[in-house]
């Protein structure tokens, strides 16, 4: 598991080096929906799976805190 | 025996304590090759145009309205009702206190109705209690309130991002405090972003725990007011175990570490790794559990306690997630999403989504979305009757059996870049319509719908 993990982070480095976009060409990337987040709207809906479902985290949500127990 | 148990517990602490080390030493050690990159990035950008961080203040009213039910409640040990509503407002506050740095104030309320909170006592007198009925005691509702403050503090050329963030949260049995930081750089021509925060929570619980365990500990047990003023059936002896938590703390420290990536001038990725580790109370204090080697015992049509849950106090979770966003053209983008998770308490699970923002029209876009969810059970799940006397460790909280579940998704905004609507002096950017369909392949199922109205000052 870990050495996959290390080997996706390598190859997500190895990517990183052959593009560069430039700061005139985000315009598709600054497009709101191209957020790499929960948008905010969506906020309580992540906070009702994080009571409902054991995974938490890796979604920009809380990740400790409150019981949850409702 | 005690000696053997004593040499298990030092061996298990030493354990934790290797596990703890590794966790906080992972996120710095992938952070190492990321310093040493930034070096000379740092030099080319420094000349950079310096642009405000935030230009105006921001205002965002937020709001849900959840609604579930299904027939394994917790509260009466994995049967019962587990209907519950919920209505949320938050208003989240960002100003721009100058050109680098901007105060953020989350401030919340949420006030829920619980069928199943509500039989933490059943014997209300107005009607058989029963685990398919809600009682009307004081537990069938409460109201949560949270303020979270935020700083955050960017560098000239924008590459060094800085934040702190304190936050409380309070109910009528559970108290939280949590204190948080982050730092993100980017660099690459801010092409890729690497980020680390960590967070601690400092919670304590008020037990409240079943009307009929209480007269167990320092009362007067089945000669208690309840056990005369009704009848028990079944057995007879009623004699549950039962002795209250010494712990009313919980704990929870994080630590996560983000790395984004533009791909292509239409795409750009994100990985997240997380780490959370959670020691004290992790038991729920007010759910029941009935072991399948003791009689049972009723009043009405209400299955008596035989004890409540009993979970480890300590948790490890880990969670890897990523996402992938590709603008396809003007009128739609592919936003999916992948998170592996899985913890010491023998829980795996996965959650895959993809939604799929469609621009009907120039104020307008769609949101259809579908999310996917599994998850193993825990170690120490057990259904309806099914735990032992014997076990150390029980819980029948279906929260934390083995199932997986569908959402669907639809959603609406409509978005004013010229903020031509006017509240006073903020003028109205978008507004956010969207709802939801949770369904368990259990009998839980779950709507929520959410509003999001975004102003911003003139």
């Amino acid at each position: 598991m870990i050495k996959n993990i290390l080997i996706m982070i390598c190859m997500t480095c190895f990517i990183s080096s052959c593009v560069v976009v430039k700061e005139y060409e985000k315009v598709n990337i600054n497009d709101p929906d191209m957020i790499l987040s929960e948008k905010k709207c969506d906020r309580n809906v992540v906070v009702a799976h994080s009571y409902r479902e054991a995974a938490v985290g890796a979604n920009g949500g809380k990740m400790g805190g409150g019981c949850g127990c409702n | 025996m005690a000696v053997t148990k004593t040499m298990f517990s030092s061996q298990m602490k030493k354990n934790i304590m290797n596990k703890s080390s590794i966790f906080i030493c992972i996120p710095f050690l992938l952070l190492v090759p990321f310093v040493f990159l930034n070096a000379q990035n740092d030099q080319s950008s420094s000349n950079a145009y310096k642009k405000r961080v935030l230009e105006t203040a921001e205002v965002d009213f937020l709001s849900s309205y959840y609604s579930q039910d299904g027939d394994n409640a917790a509260v009466t040990g994995g049967i019962g009702s587990e209907a519950l509503t919920d209505a949320t407002g938050t208003i989240l506050v960002s100003i721009p206190l100058n050109d680098d740095d901007v105060l953020t104030i989350d401030a919340g309320i949420s006030a829920y109705t619980s069928a199943s909170s509500s039989n933490v006592n059943p014997f209300d007198g107005k009607g058989a209690a029963d685990p398919y009925v809600a009682s009307s005691g004081a537990s069938r509702s409460d109201i949560w309130t949270n303020v979270s403050i935020g700083y955050s503090h960017s560098s000239d050329d924008r590459n060094d991002i800085w934040s702190v963030n304190v936050s409380i949260a309070s109910e009528y049995d559970y108290f939280s405090a949590g204190v948080g930081g982050s730092y993100t750089k980017l660099f690459n021509e801010k092409n890729t972003e690497v980020s680390i925060k960590g967070n601690v929570f400092m919670d304590s619980w008020t037990p409240i725990y079943p009307s009929e365990l209480r007269p167990f500990y320092g009362g007067n047990g089945v000669n208690n007011i309840l056990f005369t003023q009704y009848t028990l059936t079944g057995n007879t002896d009623y004699n549950p175990r039962f002795i209250p938590f010494k712990t009313k703390e919980r704990n929870s420290y994080s630590i996560g570490i983000g790395f984004s990536q533009i791909l292509h001038k239409n795409i750009q990725a994100a990985l997240a790794l997380d780490f959370v580790q959670q020691e004290g109370l992790l038991s729920t204090p007010f759910q029941r559990v009935y072991f399948g080697d003791i009689d049972d015992s009723f009043i009405q049509n209400f299955h008596l306690a035989d004890a409540v849950e009993r979970l480890p106090d300590t948790r490890y979770k880990i969670a890897l997630g990523g996402r992938l966003n590709w603008f396809v053209n003007a009128y739609t983008t592919f936003r999916t999403y992948y998170r592996y998770y899985f913890d010491d308490w023998g829980i795996n699970s996965h959650t895959a989504s993809m939604e799929i923002p469609i621009k009907i029209a120039n104020k307008f876009t769609l949101y259809p979305s579908y999310r996917f969810y599994n998850q193993t059970a825990a170690d120490y799940f057990r259904p309806y009757e099914k735990a032992l006397s014997t076990d150390n460790y029980y819980t029948s909280d279906y929260d934390l059996s083995k199932y997986s579940a569908n959402q669907f998704g639809i959603g609406l905004t409509y978005t004013d870049i010229f903020t031509k609507a006017h509240i006073w002096k903020f003028g109205l950017k978008s507004i956010d319509v969207k709802f939801y369909k949770y369904d368990r392949n259990t009998t839980f199922q779950s709507t929520i719908l959410t509003t999001g109205f975004k102003f911003v000052m003139d």
